[in-house]
This record gives C-alpha cells, structure tokens and sequence, in this order.
C-alpha cells in the first residue's frame, strides 16, 4: 500500500465510520451507565456512599496491623499453614486435573489416530460439561457429603481443571506435526509408544506454560473456596471476617499472605512461560 | 514378495491400479514416475501406513494387508520406511531418534520412561557409526543438515533390523553431495545386509546408478518392470507421459553432471515430483 | 541436554560414543525422578489432608438422600397426639400445600388413621399405636406409652437393619421412598414420588388442576378466571409468585450474576485498553510511567478478586455492583496485562504506513493500531466474560449475591433439594449458554469477517 492509496482510504472511511463508531462508542457507553444504573439500584449499600467508605475498611485493617507492630509477622508465621494448605489445595488439583487433561485431550484429539472415532467426540463433551461446572456447586455438594476439609475443594478444583487444561491441550495437540508421528508408525510403535514420542515432544513446552497459567488461577479458585468451607486461606479469612472489628491484624495478615504469595506465583509463571514458549525445553 | 492386483482408491481418485509385480531374492528396486503416479501410495501400503482398497501382498505365504494389531506393527518393523522429509522426532537428540526405531519389541512401560539398556544403546551408536555421524549422537535431531537427518532416518531404519527397506523419495529434498552419501548407504544395506531395498526416485540416472531394477509407474499402473539396461527413451516417454525426450542429465543428482540448458518441461516434472 | 560428554575430534565408534550412554541414562532417570517426586508430594497432601480418615467418615447415605431428594417429593402424613389430633396430610409437611381432603392411599376415619405406602407397605395409627406392615416382615407395632415409645416385632424375629428403635423415637425406612417415624409427640409417614412438584404454580392455586395444554388454553381464553386480570397475567403472575419455587427471584439472582460478570468484564477491557498504551514500551517512551503502569497491573491481580470482593462488601453492601467492580478491579489488571503485550507486538509496518500518510495521532490510532489489536481484544474479553460467569457465582457465595448466595443458602437450610438442584441446572446452563455464545463469537472473529 503507498501513502496516496492510504490517504484516499482514510478519507473516505473516515466520515463513514466515525459516525458509527461514535454511535458504537456512545451506545456501549449507554449500556454500561445503564447496567451500572441497574446494578447499583440492586445493591443493599448505594454507590456513592460506598465510594466515601471505600478506604475505610482497608485502613482500619492497615491500622490495626500497625498497632500490633512486630506481633504482625508472629501472626503471619501463625497463618502460614493455612497458606500452604491452600497452595496444596492448589497443587495438588491441578496436577491431578492436569493428569486427567493430558489422558482427555490425546483422546479427544482428531488427528491422533484415536479409534474408534466416537471415542474423540464423547470425550470433547465430557470435556465441555466438566468445564462448564462451577467450581462452587461440585465443592458446596462435596462439603455436604464429605464434611468441612480441602479435599471437596481440591476435587472440585481439579474437575475444573481437567476440562479447562483438557481442551487448551487437545488444541495445541491439533496443531502438532504429524511427521514425527507417521514416522513412529512405520517401525511399528503402538499409540501409547506414538503419543510419549510423536507427540509429546511437540507439545510439552505448550502444555507446561498452560499448566503453570492454570496453577496460580487454582490457588486464587482454592483461596476463595476456602470461603465455603473449604479450609485453607479463605476459611481463615471468613473467621477473622466473621469476628467483626478487633481481628483486623489477623485479617491484614492474611491479605498480606495471599497478595505475596499470589504475586510471587504470578511473576514466576510468567517468567517461566516466557522461557518455555521461546523454546528452550526438550523432553 | 509378491505384489497381486494392488488398487487404492482415494474417493473417485485410483491412486493405485491393479499393480502387480514380484520380488524373489534380495535387489535394489527402483520406482519412477511423474508426480501423482501412484508411488508413495504404493510403498504406504506395503508399509500398511495406507490400507489397501484391493488386492494382496504375499510374503512368506502370508498376506501382510490382513494382519492387524501386534502383527500388523510387527510387519510394519520389518520393512522399514524412510521419507522425504525425515519423518524425525526434531526435539530430541540423534541417538534417541535412532533407538525409537526400536520401540517394537520395547516394553510400553519402558518406553514411556525412556528406559533404553546399554546393548541397544551401543547397537544405536554402531548404526550412526555406519553412516558415520556418531559424532552427533547427542545433538537434537533439528540442529542437524538435512542430509544428516536423513541418515539418522536411515540408522534408525537399521535399529529395526528390517527385512526390506522402502525409502519414499529419500533424495528430493537433498544436495547433490548428501543425496550421494544417502543412496550409497542404502545401495549398502543391499548389499552388505543382502536386503530388498525399494526406492521411489526421482531422477532417472539415480535409479539408473544404484539400482538392480525400475519399476516405471503412470497414471497408478506399472508400465514398465525391468533392468536398467532396458530404459529406453520410448520407454521413458510412456513413463512421464512427455512428448519431448527427456534431458537426463537434468534429472540427474550427480555432481558435476547439471547442464545449464534446461529443458522446461523436463525440470517441470523434476520440480514436481 | 546437548551433547557435553563427547571425545571431540575422534572417528573412532567406540571413542565417540563413549559417553552416550550415561547421557541417555540419566534422561531417563530424570523422567523417573520426576515422576517420582510428583507422586511423592500427591503422597503427602493426601496425608496431609486426611484423605483415609474422610473417606472412613463420609456419608454416603446422604448423597443418596440427596440424589433421590432432588428428583422427587413426599407427601407428609402427620398425626399428633397433643392439641389437635387431627391427621394431616400435605406436600413436604408444608403447610401450605395442605390437602383439603387426602388422597386415596390415605384414610381417615374417627380415630384410625390408614396409609398405603404401595407395594404392600401399609401402616395403621390408631389411637397412640401405630401397625407397620410389610411384604417380606410380619407386622410391627410401635406404641407411645408413660415410658416412651415401646416397639414390638412379630414373635421370634430380630429387628431388621432398616429399623431403628430407641425409647425416643421409631424410625423405620424398608425402601428409600417410604419412611415411618414415630415419637412421643407425633407419628410422621412418608411417601415419596417422583419429578418437582407444585413446579409450575403453587398448590393453592386454582392452576394447580390445570394440564400443560389447558393452560395454554386459558391464556389466549377472553373468559377470566378472574374477573380483574386477564388469564395471561394470572398464569405469569402466578408461576413468578410460586412460593416454593420463587421463580422471579431465581430470575433476579441470574440476572444480578450475569450482570456482575458482564459488567466487570466491560469495565475491565474498557479501562485496561487505555492503560495498556501507557504499559506498552513502542507507545509510551516514559520507562517510569510504564514500569508504574505495569506494577498497577500486577498490583489490581495480586490483590486478588477475592480480596476484593470482601472490600467491596464492606463499602458498598450486597449486590450485583459489589461484584462487578471485584471482577472489574481484578480483570482490569488481568485484561492491561494481555492488551500491553499484544500492543508491543503489533506490526510496525502498518503503523509507519499510517504515520506515512501524516494522520494525526487520533487518525494513527484508529487506522494504524486499533485494526490490529481489535481481534485480541475482542476474544479476549470474550474469554474472560466466560471464566467471569464462573467467579461471579463463587463471589455470589462469598456474600456479594446472586446465584450463588441462594445457592449456599439452599444448600445450608439442606431441606429442599430439588430446589438446590433446580438452581444447579440453572447455572450451569447460564454458564454453558455462555459458554457457546462466546465461543461461536470468537470463532468467528478468528475466522475473519
Ligand atoms: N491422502 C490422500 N487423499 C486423497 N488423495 C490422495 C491422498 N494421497 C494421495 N492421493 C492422490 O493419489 C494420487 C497418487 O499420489 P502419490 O502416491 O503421492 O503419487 P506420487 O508419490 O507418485 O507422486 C494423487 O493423485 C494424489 O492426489
Ligand atoms: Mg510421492
């Protein structure tokens, strides 16, 4: 394209679409004041009365953790174990659910060789439907069975994960090079022996940067659930919460806690993610 | 060997056409034809990477086109294949490469572990000492030159101690001084290892060069089956399907040997194969 | 894992290959210590979190009380032996949906109680006794006396595994939908059937005799069941208002989800894509404005939706806003972090071409940048929409409302499942429908317009 043709082309779209994109703009802007028009009349607390008390609650807490001075850091010695908790929670449902992802997604892959070819289908919608339960509901419905413990969450979460991660790497699988593959099949390796070196290869730096991704998004899914009952972090947090004003070093503590450790995990999956897609892994 | 009737049909497309030929003792089997003619599809199906729509493939009495599951990728162990585009697994290092040329026969659980035991370690590196590129043992398969990679296929076809060898174009996308290097090793694997070697070819003096026999292919059907002595240019006409003679020294992937008056239409069908 | 061991230099086989071998090993010792070390630590969470004793405590019964709950309903007979001893007979004991006159398999005469639980079940309560029969166990009496509640099995006969007996109460459950009890104060039968009942209106109502058909009848009927609505409105009316099943404000929890989620995803690519300019290095020369940009970014999703649900609830109570600005708040960081990175690898080329032409910095923007980033923007959002679908119902639970909340409420009050389960089967198609429209956007965005 030279500058002339360009020229011209501006010209001519501008009027054109300035207006609908001015139109465009307004009306998204009109829907949002509008569902914020809605969502604020819904609220039980008004906006602009939340909008005066919105550092309130943080500085009572930043207060409170500074009143108690160095008995701060004891209390986020003290809170360390339900930390790790969570991050096991965490942990361990995601290498579970991403165990079950990897068997999901060779099998719900259309170009491995999968026979019969039902298989592919059926296992893409179960797939989609453990993809498409909240987190929540499995954990609530295993609380009730189970009792209060991690291991509702740590299932629940892993359900999730498993489609979630399965259909990110049946998708990466897709996009594998079937040479090395046909390559295997002619000395005569069977699917398993096909999958762990025609494919595998391929697909492992892919797989390990998603699999980093879901991670920290599991141990922000297991916090929360901890909110329902489901140990950890977010059980503590409902407690010191729950106690009203008085607890609110506990509470500092553990915001404390969960900030770091969330922020340490998402520097590293990134820089890990980073190293991984620029090709520095073999297998 | 013997080839009875083998027909392919890809929906109205007769890849394959009722090709029929034999093999007795051990030889260097060459195959030409213009592009399309139905090569890689025929040694596909003796590989059983295609299945056949008709006919049967005897060997030793048995018809290796019904075998199925371990037998079938047992069959598929004893005639090694080797591509045009190497067909390696580029991430990982060259004598891993090679030794996956065993995984029939390995143990599933073994493998999935890369468990691989000292003897057949050792056999790998005297596969790639043979082609001479033992050297390279532990670089990633993708670091390697084109006509390495394609050597490494080659130890790789030799860890599998093949009955016979199919090479599908092994030269194509090769130099001249590695496409020497490749088809002198498999000329060897004839006549060191006294195996049936069977090679879709390109160039006419190549298969001239190295081979026992041409096998001419046109439109799916062999139209010509005989010693290189025999490949007239009327034959090579009937082969290619071209009404001009055909240049051979412009085929041809010997050094030296490039003239620079190209005819077209005779690198037309070189380009295209 | 690049060759480290090998003799430079020689041809020689043996020489050359010399140190492969210990290279090949220690891959595949690597693959096993791997192994090894996840299932080590897989070992020790589920140490760490009791998993043997949980499932030495769980209760299975209930997930199938649960299961059968949530698909069918009883019917309540009561009779009680204080105040008024009259028996009565409604749907889940409420007292609402009270039968004016009980059905067939139950009889009321004088003082003498008779139901028919089917299948050869029957039990009679007479007086402060009550008769249980059986098809495969003679008959059981239970009788309230000064001592509390006396059983008495048939002569020679131990007391089956489904009966529990206690001076306090007889409790007696043969098969999963028929169920006896019996205390000093009152005797409670239950019978269970299957599909939700009362679903569509309420028991009282008049609609309640009505078939599927019929009422479509009605609706369009000029002839008013009321003499002040229209029949349409009554019908509407009626199913919204349903007490047990409380449609319309099922409805409004949806809504309040789908708005939350909707909301914050807008305001997070809304506001992120502005920033995002600053964050990205070829638009914003300023390393400081950058870096302090980016560290917001990271600072909005450290912070963390869950953090910022429970600020939100402080200041601005429950409800939909609450957690639209928690998942605008985390997102925005999220969304900025995506958008910068996509900025800084739009191509140069278009740009300068644009720039080429002298376009001013608003006319760079639109023809040089936006074309370019528009599709990542777009799909990303629309991914973010369908995760966000997700949170909103947990941050729901956390307190902010919607489906969630209601859903933690059901589930703790642990009485009407088939309510719980109703609202399941609710969010989840609001999630998959979701699910499928954005994915069928985002399809068609890839695949051009
Ligand atoms: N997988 C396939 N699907 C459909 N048609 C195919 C397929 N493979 C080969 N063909 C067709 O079969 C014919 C023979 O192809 P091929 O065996 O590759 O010829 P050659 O190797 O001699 O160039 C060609 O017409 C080609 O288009
Ligand atoms: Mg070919």
């Amino acid at each position: 394209m030279t500058a002339d043709t360009i020229q011209l082309e501006i010209i001519a779209m501008e009027k054109r679409r300035k207006l609908y994109s001015t139109i465009g703009i307004l009306l998204m802007i009109a829907v949002l004041a509008s569902g914020y028009g809605l969502a604020s009349s819904m609220n039980s607390g008004s906006f602009l009365n939340g909008l005066e008390k919105f550092f309130d609650y943080p500085g009572e807490i930043v207060r409170e953790a500074w009143e108690a001075g160095s008995g701060f850091f004891a209390l986020v010695l003290q809170f360390l174990p339900a930390l790790i908790e969570t991050l096991n929670i965490a942990g361990a449902a995601t290498l579970v659910g991403g165990a079950a992802a990897v068997v999901l997604a060779f099998l719900g892959s259309s170009n491995l060789g999968v026979k019969p070819p039902v298989i592919i289908s059926v296992v893409r919608r179960i797939m989609d439907s453990m993809r498409a339960f909240p987190e929540l509901i499995i954990a609530l419905f295993l609380i009730f069975i189970l009792g209060s413990s991690p291991v509702p969450a740590m299932i629940a979460v892993a359900f999730h994960t498993a489609g979630a991660l399965g259909k990110l790497f049946s998708e990466v699988n897709e996009n594998a090079d079937a040479a090395p593959i046909e390559g295997l099949e002619s000395c005569g390796a069977n699917w398993l022996q096909r999958m762990r070196y025609g494919v595998l290869p391929q697909v492992l730096p892919n797989f390990l940067s998603y699999f980093m991704l879901r991670f920290e998004i599991n141990v922000r899914a297991s916090a929360i659930l901890g909110f329902v009952g489901a140990g950890g972090i977010g059980t503590e947090l409902r407690r010191t919460i729950g106690w009203g004003r008085g607890a609110g070093d506990e509470t500092a503590a553990l915001f404390f806690l969960l900030i770091l450790s969330i922020f340490a995990i998402d520097q590293l999956s990134s820089f890990m993610r980073q190293r991984l897609v620029s090709g520095k892994a073999g297998s | 060997m013997i080839v009875n009737e083998l027909s392919k049909h890809f929906g109205t497309v007769t890849a394959v056409d009722a090709v029929s030929f034999r093999i007795e003792a051990p030889q260097m089997v060459g195959v030409i034809g213009p592009s399309g003619a139905g090569k890689s599809t025929m040694l596909r199906m003796i590989n059983r990477l295609t299945e056949a729509s008709q006919g049967s493939i005897r060997v030793n009495g048995r018809d290796i086109l019904h075998l199925k599951g371990k037998e079938k990728r047992r069959w598929q162990r004893d005639c090694a294949m080797i591509f045009q585009q190497f067909n390696l697994v580029p991430r990982l290092d060259v004598v891993t490469n090679v030794l996956l040329g065993r995984l029939n026969g390995h143990s599933t659980l073994k493998s999935l572990f890369s468990i691989f035991g000292k003897s057949l370690v050792e056999e790998a590196l005297a596969a790639l000492d043979r082609l001479g590129i033992a050297d390279q043992a532990l670089q990633r398969a993708e670091t390697l030159s084109g006509g390495q990679q394609q050597r490494v296929a080659i130890a790789r076809a030799l860890m599998q101690k093949p009955k016979m060898v199919l090479a599908d174009e092994p030269i194509a996308s090769l130099d001249p001084l590695s496409a020497e290097k490749v088809m002198t090793s498999l000329r060897e694997i004839r006549t060191r290892d006294k195996l049936t070697v069977i090679c879709n070819l390109h160039t006419l003096d190549t298969a001239r060069t190295y081979c026992d026999r041409i096998i001419g292919m046109h439109k799916g059907r062999i139209v010509f089956d005989a010693a290189p002595a025999k490949l007239t240019p009327d034959v090579v006409r009937d082969i290619y399907g071209a009404d001009h003679a055909l240049d051979e020294s412009v085929t041809s992937t010997s050094i030296g040997e490039r003239s620079a008056g190209a005819d077209p239409v005779a690198s037309d069908v070189k380009m295209a194969s | 894992m690049s060759g480290s061991a090998m003799t430079i230099g020689s041809r020689e086989h043996s020489a050359a290959g010399l140190g492969v071998y210990p290279v090949v090993r220690r891959n595949s010792l690597l693959i096993i210590a791997a192994t090894l070390a996840v299932a080590a630590y897989l070992a020790y969470v589920f140490v760490a979190f009791d998993v043997a004793g949980l499932i030495a405590k769980a209760q299975p019964m209930r997930a199938t009380l649960l299961a059968t709950d949530a698909v069918a309903h009883k019917v309540h007979v009561t009779k009680f032996f204080r105040g008024d001893t009259q028996t009565v007979v409604a749907v889940e004991g409420e007292r609402t949906a009270t039968y004016a006159t009980p059905p067939d398999w139950v009889r009321i005469a004088d003082n003498t109680t008779a139901v028919d639980l089917g299948g050869g079940y029957r039990v009679e309560i007479k007086d402060r006794q009550l008769v249980m029969e059986t098809p495969d166990f003679g008959p059981i009496r239970a009788t309230v006396t000064g001592r509390g509640v006396v059983t008495q099995l048939p002569e020679g006969q131990s007391a089956p595994e489904w009966l529990r007996a206690t001076a306090a109460k007889f409790d007696a459950r043969p098969t999963i939908g028929r169920r006896v009890q019996m205390s000093r104060t009152r005797v409670e039968v239950h019978r269970y059937f299957g599909g939700w009942e009362n679903f569509f209106f309420p028991f009282r109502s008049e609609l309640t005799a009505y078939s599927p058909m019929e009422i479509l009848r009605l609706a369009f009927s000029p002839e008013r069941l009321q003499a002040d609505t229209p029949n349409w409105k009554l019908i509407g009316h009626t199913f919204w208002t349903n007490p047990d099943w409380q449609h319309g404000h099922v409805f409004i929890a949806l809504l309040e989800t789908f708005l939350m989620a909707i909301l914050g995803t807008a305001t997070a690519g809304l506001v992120g894509l502005p920033l995002a300019v600053l964050a990205a290095s070829n638009f914003t020369p300023s390393q400081i404005l950058r870096l302090a940009v980016r560290r917001l970014f990271d600072l909005l999703r450290g912070i963390d939706m869950l953090i910022w649900s429970l600020i939100f609830i402080r200041s601005f109570g429950l409800g939909p806003l609450t957690g639209a600005l928690a998942i605008a708040f985390t997102d925005t960081g999220s969304l900025g972090k995506l958008f910068s990175e996509a900025l800084e690898g739009v191509n140069k080329q278009q740009m300068e071409g644009v720039r080429a032409t002298g376009a001013n910095r608003w006319q760079f923007y639109r023809f040089g940048v936006i074309p370019q980033i528009i599709p990542v923007f777009i799909s990303q959002c629309l991914y973010y929409l369908e995760s966000n679908v997700r949170s909103a119902t947990i941050i729901g639970a956390l307190g902010a409302g919607g489906i969630g909340l209601m859903l933690v409420e059901t589930m703790n009050t642990q009485r009407d499942w088939e309510n719980t389960l109703y609202l399941i089967v609710l969010t989840i198609g609001l999630v998959m429908v979701m699910d499928t429209l954005s994915g069928k956007l985002r399809r068609r965005l890839i695949q051009g317009r």
